[in-house]
């Protein structure tokens, strides 16, 4: 079989989620429309201490809040590629798949598509919503924000592999990606600044992704830097990305029987 | 659509002795869960256009066997060819091979069935005109061509086992792997399931693994036939000469209460059984010599020399087709006979 025919089975695979996702765009949309609704709830209270804190009056409380509920609501669909295969289970559909003639790299790879691009929307209508709607100044290049955007959902969507991989039914999926959403996004500075943050919250806050996503907005938002100056939390993404990987490697069981409702 | 004619297994399967080149060749797979042996070093050879039923009671191994043909698991021992194509070490080419339906329905209900046939013809490599041709071609063998823009899960219960049956069939497969087809659907989609069947085997040369519980089924379908017990394959051939090498004729007798004892029957509880070659003489005696408890019986039932005796010969178990009942299951009774000789004990 040659390069072609594996893509042309790829894209059959994502076509067909995107063709259900479609179907029953309930999750993306309410993931993309609250976070723009708590935006709109907080954005003045954060400037009024941004004000306060950095005394400087150009910057307003959308530079913020603004990567801040990004990173913080992206972190909802990090378990977006898990519940698409645990549907898969649940439908009995998985072993059909695993009985075609994709293999289990191409199966894997073409099940993330449909997440990584309903995580590139949602952050294109956030970062864009953001900046229509609350005035989202870019002081540092739009090549760095995107870097950054894209090097979080490349972060999210490995997170994700590695929470399927771990979670024997959709319930603890479902439990462990709520609950990381809002622990990653509290310790990484996504709801408060970590500067405000309990002390021990500041020391291990660095330990987490989340941290490196608002770092890396905030860089192009606050300290308008360019796509070098976001190497660092850009790396640090994708270090993160690359070791959910590998964990997820060696604890993925394609075999493995999932449970869907229980 | 056109019907095929069933030819006779018989002829199928002296094309497989005569040494015709067999399209799945299983040869010693053995396979354990822990401590339990689900299969015993089976042996499994089918030719072009071939339908093998697969029978054998619940944990006889069937589904593991299937699995392994599959590719979804691999055996501890022996090897699996289809079209001449190791499964373990063809990947790819040997899963474009084979084509399964398994036991549970399988389909996207949230996507129309044109939309879940094509996925799996694309996936086979079908695209353009043939693609679609081929949709509504498999459409019209399972009869769901009406049906083609409703969504999945919009279909009845029927429906949804025929558009199983034929997401499993549309990259013509050399080989269709059919695990308890009919479990579970109603006589109508049963008949057509079969004649599917038939017709695939028939017109597009395609080999059947049909695992099942229901002997009529197999006859219908004018399979030969695999018997598997224990992991172990217990007999195969076509139904004739399986029904020539191990089929006697049997006698039922059902008390109300416990069965009387009789000389050269097996006696469980509420039932006298014998096998014989001569089912009508055998009965006329044992009812006259019942007596007093002639009073008590409820029924007398003569099976000649069929599949459901040649499962009784070599399993040890009685065959109790239920057909009709709600879920539909067919149901396989343990007995303690020795049923090897022309009667029982």
């Amino acid at each position: 079989m040659n390069a072609a025919s594996r893509w042309s089975r790829i894209e059959a695979v994502a076509r067909h989620d995107l063709r259900i996702l479609r179907r029953d765009p309930a999750f993306l949309v309410i993931f993309t429309v609250m976070p723009l609704a708590f935006m709109a709830f907080t954005e003045r209270a954060f400037g009024s201490a941004l004000a306060l804190e950095l005394n400087d009056s150009g910057l307003t409380g959308a530079s913020v809040v603004v990567p801040g509920a990004t990173v913080l609501f992206s972190g909802f669909l990090v378990g977006n590629l898990g519940f698409g295969i645990f549907r898969e289970h649940g439908w009995g559909t998985w072993e059909r798949l695993r009985a075609s003639p994709l293999s289990t790299g191409e199966l894997i790879l073409a099940k993330s598509i449909a997440p990584v691009l309903s995580l590139a929307l949602q952050l294109a209508v956030l970062l864009g919503g953001g900046s229509l709607l609350f005035g989202l100044d870019l002081r540092g290049t739009f090549t760095a924000f995107v870097a950054v955007a894209a090097s979080l959902a490349v972060m999210e969507v490995a997170l994700g592999f590695l929470l399927l991989s771990v979670c024997r039914s959709v319930i603890q999926l479902n439990a462990l990606s709520n609950a990381g959403a809002m622990l990653l996004g509290g310790l990484g500075g996504a709801v408060a600044p970590v500067e405000l943050l309990p002390g021990w919250a500041q020391a291990i806050a660095p330990a987490t992704p989340t941290y490196w996503a608002v770092v890396g907005f905030q860089d192009v938002t606050i300290d308008g830097a360019g796509l070098g100056g976001v190497a660092v939390p850009v790396g640090v993404l994708l270090g993160f990305a690359v070791a959910f990987l590998v964990l997820s490697a060696l604890r993925f069981r394609v075999e493995e029987t999932k449970t869907a409702w229980a | 659509m056109v019907r095929w004619h069933l030819s006779p297994a018989t002829r199928l399967w002296s094309m497989l002795e005569e040494g015709r080149s067999a399209v799945l060749q299983v040869d010693g797979v053995a396979k354990s869960y822990g401590d339990h042996v689900a299969l015993h070093s089976v042996d499994l050879s089918l030719v072009p256009g071939e339908v093998c039923g697969l029978l054998g009671p619940n944990g006889a191994g069937k589904t593991t066997l299937v699995s392994i043909i599959a590719g979804l698991r691999s055996a501890d021992r022996g090897t699996v060819h289809v079209d001449g194509i190791d499964v373990a070490r063809g990947g790819r080419a040997a899963r474009t091979a084979v084509g399964l339906a398994s036991q549970e329905t399988a389909i996207y209900p949230t996507v129309t069935v044109r939309e879940n046939l094509e996925l799996f013809a694309r996936l086979a490599g079908l695209g353009g005109r043939a693609l679609w041709s081929r949709i509504e071609e498999v459409a019209d063998v399972v009869e769901l061509t009406h049906l083609l823009d409703r969504l999945g899960r919009q279909l009845s219960g029927g429906e949804k086992r025929r558009l199983h049956t034929a997401m499993a069939l549309v990259h013509r497969p050399r080989v269709l792997l059919l695990d308890e087809p009919t479990t579970g659907v109603d006589i109508a989609t049963r008949s057509r399931l079969l004649a599917a069947i038939s017709d695939l085997a028939a017109g597009e040369g395609c080999a059947v693994v049909y695992s099942t519980h229901y002997l009529p089924e197999i006859e219908e379908l004018g399979a030969t036939v695999a018997i598997i017990d224990h992991g172990r394959l217990l007999a195969r051939g076509s139904l004739d000469s399986l029904v020539d090498q191990h089929g006697s004729g049997l006698v039922e007798l059902t008390f109300e209460g416990p069965a009387p004892e009789a000389p050269g029957a097996d006696c469980s509880g509420d039932t006298l059984r014998v096998t014989t070659d001569r089912p009508g003489p055998v009965a006329a005696r044992l009812t006259a010599g019942l007596g007093r408890d002639a009073e008590r019986l409820v029924s007398i039932d003569l099976v000649p020399p069929s599949l459901e005796t040649v499962f009784l010969s070599l399993t040890g178990r009685i065959y109790r087709s239920d057909e009709g009942t709600d879920d539909g299951e067919g149901s396989i009774a343990a007995a303690d006979a020795d049923v090897t000789g022309e009667t029982a004990r």
